[in-house]
């Protein structure tokens, strides 16, 4: 039941074609049908292959819900999840949709190396052997060094976990990565390292990617696309340059304008 | 974010071992073990001989604790009735057990309906009292030894498996969890390599305590006469025996009686100096918390005084000068905040920015009084509205502190009292600061959250804090600190958890509150735009000290020390140019333990020469005397390399690094 996966060096960025992703209907109720209340609400969304959308929102809006329902952690209610014109499997060890998780404190297990927590993704197929050459080279990816897949996540500062994270994600050779929030437990110095590390490996790879973040320039600077979500709704939805330049949404304006920065700074008296 | 530190296990287990109580119970602990193993290899026969001449004695030379009915000598029966005991204790614990990892890890396995029916289940056995529940197994599987074990072991796992399904819950929440199961790892996987080896620890600890409780219930349903059978013994069947013949040999009870209760101490002792060395909750107890005691030291060593407000007349609000705070390190005390002097004049906004752990929070934390023991504050000069924080009544200084200074936090929701309602908690600080009546407290507190702008006020204040958006929970915590009438807010973080819109609310909100009543502020972030924007100056902090104090205009193109350029840099904003990769701050913040000779932040600094490395360079007036910088290069241009070569393999270090 397992098919061969290309582990050669060279196969790589070449290797699958990247697909659509999209979200058609979807809805997610969370609590019983009288008292429930809804999180995403039929929402539809495409992410065109081996571009970047970024979904942005206040918290609470339902991007994380979205999400997670993806890659079948959250139950949808209604509406299906496509990839490449199929439903997303949620069952089995082939994930062609990865997630990366917001805490890079929370999202590796404290007790295992982090390349074992790599190893775990690769679906199975590849000999021990091959398996750690892929660990290596996932490392050597997300600029680790691969000498250092013995390590435990404990050892790592906050923006190293996070590549480990990249790394994880992309050992499932997968079509689409969806990153949440990504970036928001990082330090500014080095939030800049791992949005380079996002941009290079999507050029790289060309994969399709769902970016959440709330903060409209980091979205600005990793999408070729944007969309605006509020109370489980997509409010506006566009190429970034015009979405931010035009917004057509009172809420994406109300969003542009409270962009810290954007303010004139205020002068001591 | 907790700092999360994953020590070497083996160090953790040591630490054990090295506490007087937890080096005694291990060796108990032992020695209860190794008897159980050794005691009837060597002592049966004289447990078992028979000494017609000698029924029913007392103690003597020969039998140390008398005999029985038939002579047999007690000392003896009740070191060999060890391993039965021991034995039969273990065994009701591994099936209590083994039926509590399953009860418990059921509602992860089933999904969620067979799993709710699961829990419910198991919480109604649990409200049973555990001998009761094996009394009534007891009377089911029959009188005898195999009969008390599996009612022993049965009556034992509803209690594990509450504890189990509290762990497992606790670590399923986790994103790591999350994460594997997005990779496709299947259920059973996730549970065994996860979520298992994450709750080893509690579940060991409580397995010996709970080994403990089974000893004690064997000797108890023995004693009842409804464990072990005759010819078997265990303390129980001894001390049943031995009780019938107390007035004639009283040591008879008291011998089985004595091991039985060290016996169950060492397991109990053991597991719960594991617990306290590992700091792994038991059953019965939730950690400890830590005491809250401010620990600011006495007077210390004045080092030199150079004047920070140049050229005002005015007292500042908040005048800190040369403050230390140290913590207890495993080699001598570690200094996170290295002599930071600035002051805050009357209605001014300073903003405090750096890396996660460059002592912003701190800092903040020390001017309030709020480091915790072990923690050390020491500073030349510390001064709110002219009265010295460092000396003076406990009393009298939670009374200013109370009154003249706001504190706001990061996350609001652990700032509440999640059982009492808002209102409440509002009123509580001016019945305790400004003694008023109940009646005027929850009038000002409803007052004061119209003031912070919550709708429907005198509504919300009879709501829990979980009703509060984490908006309005922000903005309630800041209505909690104007109860007062605050000179100075210090606000760490405070918009770190909300998303742009709910934060400019709230940013709005202490912009308002500065200028309605000339409060100062300072404001607290790792997000340099966001300071830019609100404050009037910013002190940029770098390994425990200010590398430099500019206006805050000034940041985008004036700012001079290297460090202070690299972090506007990073920071993308509406304007960055696409094209080019953002310019990162290579390398790694300093720990606060390993602080450098020289500046601490030439390892990272494109201009650092052997100057820099050699001597550390101090906090000076730089063109103006409002501009303080601590670079013996600022200002100088920066060297651009040429085309940027893709990113440098990271090496990872093998040092111990914090959770921001
Ligand atoms: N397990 C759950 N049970 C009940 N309600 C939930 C659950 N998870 C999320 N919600 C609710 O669903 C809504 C959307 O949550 P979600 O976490 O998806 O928002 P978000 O936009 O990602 O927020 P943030 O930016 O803070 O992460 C929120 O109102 C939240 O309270
Ligand atoms: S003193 Fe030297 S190393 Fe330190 S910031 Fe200035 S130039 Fe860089
Ligand atoms: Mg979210």
């Amino acid at each position: 039941m397992s098919t061969p996966r290309p582990t050669s060096q060279s196969a790589r960025p070449t290797g699958r074609p990247t697909a659509e992703l999209r979200f058609e209907d979807v809805t997610v109720r969370y609590g019983s049908a009288r008292r429930g209340h809804t999180a995403v609400d039929r929402v539809s969304l495409t992410v065109p292959p081996g571009q970047v959308v970024g979904l942005v929102g206040e918290s609470g809006s339902g991007k994380s819900t979205l999400a997670r329902a993806a890659v079948g952690l959250a139950p949808l209610t209604g509406g299906r999840v496509l990839l490449g014109g199929a439903p997303v499997p949620t069952r089995g060890r082939r994930r062609p949709l990865q997630m990366v998780f917001q805490d890079p404190y929370s999202s590796l297990d404290p007790r295992m190396t982090i390349g074992d927590s790599i190893a775990e993704a690769i679906p199975p197929g590849p000999s021990r052997e091959e398996r750690r050459a892929e660990v290596a080279r996932l490392l050597e990816l997300v600029h680790l060094d691969p000498d250092r897949a013995a390590v435990r996540p404990g050892l790592l500062s906050g923006g190293q976990r996070q590549r480990v994270a990249l790394a994880r994600a992309l050992a499932g050779d997968p079509q689409v990565v969806i990153a949440d929030e990504i970036t928001s437990a990082l330090d500014v110095s080095i939030q800049g390292a791992v949005l380079n590390l996002v941009r290079e490996l999507q050029r790289e790879l060309g994969l399709s990617m769902l970016f959440i973040s709330h903060n409209l320039a980091v979205v600005r600077y990793v999408a070729s696309h944007v969309a605006v979500m509020r109370d489980g709704v997509i409010v506006e939805e566009g190429p970034a340059a015009r979405v931010l330049a035009d917004p057509h949404h009172d809420y994406t304006r109300a969003l542009l304008a409270a962009v810290p920065g954007t303010r004139t700074p205020r002068r001591t008296p | 974010m907790a700092a999360q530190r994953t020590r070497q296990p083996t160090r953790r287990w040591r630490q054990v071992v090295r506490t007087p109580l937890g080096a005694g119970a291990s060796l108990l602990m032992a020695l209860v073990l190794l008897l159980a193993l050794v005691a009837p290899m060597l002592w049966t026969d004289q447990a078992d001989a028979v000494d017609t001449g000698n029924i029913l004695a007392g103690p003597s030379a020969e039998h140390w604790a008398g005999t029985d009915n038939l002579g047999r000598d007690i000392l003896f029966r009740s070191l060999v009735a060890a391993r039965l005991s021991v034995g039969l204790a273990l065994t009701a614990t591994a099936i209590a057990i083994v039926l509590g990892l399953l009860l418990g890890t059921a509602p992860m396995l089933l999904g969620r309906r067979l799993g709710r029916l699961v829990t419910a289940s198991v919480d109604i056995a649990v409200a049973f009292p555990g001998l009761l529940l094996a009394l009534f197994f007891a009377v089911i599987f029959g009188v005898g030894a195999r009969g008390a074990v599996l009612a022993i072991g049965i009556a034992g796992a509803p209690s594990f498996a509450r504890l189990v399904h509290t762990l497992v819950a606790g670590v399923a929440a986790r994103d790591y969890v999350a994460a594997a199961r997005a990779a496709g790892v299947g259920r059973v996987r996730v549970l065994l390599r996860h979520v298992l080896p994450n709750i080893s620890e509690p579940l060991i600890v409580n397995a010996t305590i709970g080994a403990g409780g089974a000893l004690l219930s064997f000797a108890g349903l023995s004693f009842l006469g409804l464990g072990v059978q005759a010819p078997q013994y265990d303390w129980g069947r001894l001390l049943f025996d031995g009780i019938g013949a107390l007035y004639v040999n009283p040591a008879a009870a008291l011998a089985p009686g004595l091991t039985v209760l060290l016996a169950g101490l060492a397991f109990n002792l053991f597991g719960e100096s594991v617990a306290k060395g590992l700091g792994v909750a038991t059953l019965g107890h939730l950690p400890e918390r830590r005491s809250a005691g401010p620990a600011t030291s006495g007077p210390p060593t004045i080092r030199a005084e150079e004047p920070v407000v140049a050229g005002d007349d005015e007292a500042p609000v908040l005048d800190v000068r040369d403050l230390w705070v140290s913590f207890p390190g495993a080699d001598g005390p570690v200094q996170p905040v290295r002599g930071v002097s600035f002051a805050v004049r009357r209605g001014e906004a300073v903003g405090v920015v750096g890396e996660s752990g460059s002592g912003k929070s701190l800092t903040a934390l020390a001017v309030s009084r709020l480091i915790e023991e072990p923690g050390r504050v020491e500073a030349a000069r510390l001064q709110l509205l002219g009265a010295d924080l460092r000396t003076g009544s406990e009393r009298a200084q939670r009374q200013l502190l109370g009154t003249s200074l706001a504190m706001v936090f990061q996350d609001p929701m652990t700032s509440f009292n999640p059982t009492r309602r808002m209102g409440g908690q509002l009123a509580e600080v001016a019945r305790q600061h400004q003694g008023m009546t109940r009646r005027d407290a929850f009038g000002r507190a409803v007052d004061r959250l119209a003031a912070v702008r919550i709708p429907e006020a005198r509504r919300r204040a009879g709501q829990y804090p979980h009703e509060f958006s984490g908006g309005m929970r922000q903005r309630a915590m800041i209505g909690m600190g104007l109860m007062g009438s605050p000179a100075l807010i210090i606000a760490d973080e405070p918009t770190t958890a909300l998303d742009v819109t709910v934060q400019q609310q709230v940013l709005d909100l202490l912009q308002a509150i500065r200028e309605a009543d000339d409060v100062a502020l300072v404001l607290i972030s790792h997000d340099v735009t966001v300071v830019g924007e609100v404050c009037d100056r910013v002190l940029v902090m770098y390994a425990g000290r200010i590398v430099e104090d500019l206006a805050a205009a000034d940041l985008a193109t004036g700012a001079a020390h290297p460090y202070t350029r690299a972090l506007v840099a990073a920071v993308p904003d509406m304007e960055t140019d696409l094209e080019q990769p953002l310019a990162v701050v290579p390398g790694r913040p300093v720990a606060p333990g390993e602080v450098p000779a020289g500046c601490a932040y030439a390892a990272r600094c494109p201009l650092a020469d052997d100057r820099c490395r050699a001597e550390d360079p101090q906090l000076a007036s730089f063109e103006t005397p409002d501009h303080r910088v601590a670079c013996w290069h600022a200002g100088e241009p920066i060297p651009v390399d040429g085309p940027r070569e893709p990113a440098p393999v990271d090496p990872v270090e093998l040092v111990e690094v914090d959770a921001p």
